[in-house]
């Protein structure tokens, strides 16, 4: 069963944002969790360093298509920190624990605009 | 922590309708019962790990499995196709068991590897894949990862 209200539309770049942020995320517990590690390469016989490149690729071309502004903030921010997008839930962004009372679940609209933390930086995904 | 705990009937399909790859982990995301979005953007870092490798892990078991922002807590699922999909396993046999996993991408609690390991131990025993062939109703399917403990 689906949820019965129609999903709010989501801004191009935060969909990037958010396939980026997974796609990270896999690649720093392969590269740096060995349990992780091991179990991709025990249970399901991938190699992680194949693996990795694969998924180095796949990072930079989806890099590539942000738009030179998101670009921008992101290299700024990325580097520094395993997430770039952090989720908003009942109005605390979780990269900082800090109350954004802009973004609030309620909002349907929220993620139509792409907006970041303003105490973090990250930017944000409002979870509904 | 029990796999038990973790699934409940409305996570538990006994009849996946689809026959490719794609379209069977569409199918099994939407026992999520996630908002579209969530569901898409799942389905690309699903497709995204089976790229890697398939999660076919031979006789007739698939584990797609993940980390997602799109979920606040450890999300598992199952789905089966009594008669078998091509999923490119291990072994090159259809696949009939799929169980889907999907964690946070941080947790506090770190059941993602547990689970997964949970998941692959019980679906490996011997006997069990048959069994899986036979129930009649997700919560046969419940009890029977009671019956085993799990
Ligand atoms: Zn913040």
């Amino acid at each position: 069963m689906k949820p019965s209200s129609p999903t709010p539309p989501m801004h191009p770049q935060l969909m990037i944002l958010l396939e980026l942020q997974d796609l990270r995320a896999k690649y720093r517990e392969l590269e740096r969790d060995e349990a992780s590690a091991a179990v991709e390469r025990e249970v399901f016989n991938v190699d992680p360093d194949e693996a990795l490149t694969g998924l180095g690729e796949a990072i930079e071309k989806l890099e590539n298509s942000l738009s030179a502004p998101v670009r921008a903030r992101y290299d700024r921010i990325s580097p520094n920190r395993d997430r770039v997008v952090v989720p908003v839930l009942r109005g605390v962004c979780y990269g900082c624990f800090v109350s954004i009372p802009t973004a609030t679940a309620g909002d349907q609209e929220v993620n139509q605009v792409l907006q970041g933390c303003e105490s973090c930086g990250s930017f944000i995904y409002v979870v509904t | 922590m029990k796999l038990r705990d973790l699934f409940t009937p409305d996570t538990v399909k006994l009849e996946i309708d689809s026959d490719s790859k794609d379209e069977i982990l569409k199918e099994l995301i939407e026992l999520l019962e996630l908002d579209d979005k969530s569901e898409a953007i799942l389905f690309k870092t699903l497709k995204r790990r089976e790229n890697l490798g398939s999660t076919g892990i031979g006789k007739g078991i698939a584990i797609p499995h993940c980390r997602s922002l799109v979920v606040e807590e450890t999300r598992l699922a199952y789905g089966r196709k009594s008669n078998g999909a091509e999923f490119q396993a291990i072994d090159g046999e259809p696949v009939h068991h799929f169980f889907l996993i999907v964690a946070p991408p941080l947790e506090v609690s770190n059941q993602y590897l547990p689970i997964l390991g949970k998941i692959a131990q019980f679906a490996k025993d011997p006997d069990i894949p048959e069994k899986l062939l036979q129930i009649d109703s997700p919560d046969a399917f419940l009890t029977l990862l009671e019956e085993r403990g799990a």
